[in-house]
């Protein structure tokens, strides 16, 4: 068996590697990103059956727990993790035509670690080590963000760093706070102790702890920085930002809430800023003409729904949550991949540009239809099925609050439902803009293409067979919710 | 005076990152804003280690067999404080570099003025 140290060892390798092998041979670095991704697609998904069996605890320098600094490779941690190796492969293999201009080498390098960090943050089972990681998917997503270098990328980016580094000043401070608490960072250790100390104390840690990681899962009211952020972003940065990074952030909320707290009480405070965002993200993306504000928007919309799934903190609310990361994070990687060519070819972001483009780029445009389908909730598309596990959740807690904001989320989705087959009627059924450009006609390359496909596919696919990750999704949960058995898989013998 | 002094390192601190949330929220200047950020930082690392620490203590490093751990600052935090200041510093780094490129497109680091994004 592999270890799954190797998920962090070997990417993070590659990545300082990469500028040394563009030396050695100047076309090699694009290909990087994809071979450490493919590495760790194949890994996680080897790793996958055991850890639902067992988590995998891996000890470093040959310290127990709770000294060491270690990884807990459970359910939730290896599905996450072969998520992000999916869309991280897929965007890699995008990248490798889509990203010309620039300082190339430094793009391939600062895609590897985007991706470690968010692979490090779902494997860590340190408090202290999950704020490394996640220090280092914020600071190379703040680099990458301003890649561009034009004035709206460059400012979108200098905003983002300055709201980022105060969220992360915050996590530190409530670390501090923990260690003060607690003497320890290993998050079973104080797990396991939490009831040991004053609720007001472990109050005001957990409360600088969900603000500092709330600034980068975008909850309502720390999502300034997202729509020009991602709307800046290079296409294929912006579908791992808003595939990858922001799930990132709720993971380490909800790892801290549930696993080392425990805080059940804090929950109907946070359905409520749920829905809150829900309802924003999905008004502000009605009324945009920037096609890249709008699924920007439309990515805060779905993390509130999200976070309404996870705030139920029932079974089934929770694997409803994290079913739709995985289709949000499909569907979403799709779009902006799809959106990315689409917008190089008209050369326009306004909504308007697409029109007619069912005609010029039909294999894209198809794509793209799929993709939005599956995000406003069709069947046969997994975007269906995802929602339709939330809505079943919120009914069984039998709860008038969760019944009453679960109405009000699905009036999100139907406001989800108008903007997307507005784009979605433009692109089939208006005729081109007159001053439509030849080029226009011209489909993406086949490392564009084949991503996107892969993507539609397995939208399709999850979605027709949701068994295929429903037994991972009850573990995954299980692993997020059932504190004693975390403690007792990491601190065991 | 008497109130204060068993936690005026606390006080300190926390001093230190509100003077420097104020400076971040209310400055409109884009290096008044990062000379922010890095006050919040410093106070955080401050807090960090002076969670650590205790009156009078000394390094632990167990020069002779003799010596008691007790006495001893705790080594952990500053290990981290170690951590989060690399960190800063390449925040800080990436902060400036972005801050020239924005001057370079917009002639001014007034944040009133920078708006090429909105809503």
């Amino acid at each position: 068996m592999v270890s799954p140290i190797l998920l962090i060892a070997v990417p993070l390798g590659l990545a300082f590697i990469t500028p040394l092998l563009g030396l050695a041979r100047k076309g090699a670095p694009r290909y990087v990103p994809a071979v450490a991704m493919l590495f760790n697609l194949l890994v996680s998904v080897s790793l996958l059956p055991d850890a639902l069996r067992a988590p995998i605890v891996v000890r470093t320098a040959g310290w127990a727990p709770p000294f060491s600094i270690h990884l807990v490779a459970g359910p939730l941690g290896l599905l996450l993790s072969s998520l992000i190796a999916l869309i991280g492969l897929l965007v890699a293999v995008y990248g490798m035509d889509y990203i010309r201009e620039g300082a190339t080498t430094r793009y391939h390098v600062l895609s590897i670690l985007i991706l470690v960090g968010a692979t490090g943050v779902v494997l860590t089972g340190d408090v202290f080590n999950l704020f490394v990681f996640f220090e280092i998917l914020c600071i190379s997503s703040y680099a990458l963000v301003a890649y561009w270098g034009d004035s709206a990328s460059v400012e979108a980016g200098a905003k983002y760093l300055i709201q980022g580094a105060i969220g992360s000043s915050f996590v530190l401070i409530g670390i501090g706070l923990l260690y003060g608490a607690f003497g320890a960072l290993s998050m079973a250790d104080i797990a396991a102790n939490v009831s040991s100390v004053s609720s007001f104390r472990l109050f005001v840690s957990l409360a600088f702890l969900i603000t500092g990681f709330g600034v980068e899962a975008a909850v309502f009211p720390l999502n300034a920085w997202l729509p020009d952020a991602h709307s800046s972003a290079p296409s294929s940065i912006s579908a791992i930002l808003s595939g990858i990074a922001i799930k990132a952030g709720i993971y380490a909320v909800a790892r801290v809430v549930y696993t080392i707290y425990g805080a059940q009480s804090i929950l109907p405070f946070v359905a409520l800023l749920s829905v809150a965002t829900l309802l924003i993200g999905e008004m502000c993306a009605f009324s945009q003409n920037d096609i890249k504000r709008l699924l920007a928007y439309s990515s805060i919309g779905q993390m509130g729904l999200i976070v309404f799934g996870l705030a139920m903190a029932s079974a089934t609310g929770v694997s409803a949550a994290l079913f739709v990361v995985i289709s949000h994070a499909l569907a979403k990687a799709l779009l902006f991949l799809a959106s990315g060519y689409m917008i190089l070819r008209t050369g326009s972001r306004e909504v308007s540009s697409l029109n007619g483009m069912g005609t010029r780029m039909p294999l894209t445009s198809l794509c793209f239809t799929v993709g939005a389908f599956s995000l406003v909730g069709l069947p046969p598309f997994v975007g269906f099925a995802s929602k339709f596990m939330i809505v079943r959740a919120a009914l069984e807690t039998a709860d008038t609050f969760f019944v009453v904001l679960l109405a009000i989320a699905l009036i999100g989705t139907v406001i989800e439902g108008a903007y997307f087959l507005r784009i979605v009627q433009g692109l089939y059924f208006k005729p081109a803009p007159q001053q439509a450009r030849e080029e226009t006609r011209k489909e993406p390359p086949l490392s564009a293409l084949v991503p996107v496909g892969v993507l539609a596919a397995l939208i399709v696919a999850v979605g027709l067979y949701p068994g295929l990750v429903e037994r991972a999704l009850g573990a995954a949960a299980n692993d997020l919710l059932d504190r004693d058995s975390y403690v007792q898989n990491v601190m065991g013998d | 005076m008497s109130l204060l002094s068993p936690s005026i390192h606390y006080v300190g601190c926390f001093s230190l990152v509100l003077i420097g949330l104020y400076v971040v929220l209310v400055k409109p200047n884009l290096i008044k804003v990062i000379i922010g950020i890095n006050l919040m930082d410093t106070g955080v690392n401050l807090f960090l280690v002076t969670v650590g620490y205790i009156q009078g203590g000394t390094a632990p490093i167990f020069s002779e067999a003799a010596r008691q751990p007790e006495g001893m600052v705790d080594p952990v935090p500053q290990a981290l404080v170690l951590t989060a200041i690399v960190i800063g510093v390449s925040v800080l780094a990436l902060a400036l570099a972005l801050t020239i490129r924005v001057y370079g497109h917009y002639g001014t680091l007034d944040l009133r003025k920078i708006k090429g994004l909105r809503w």
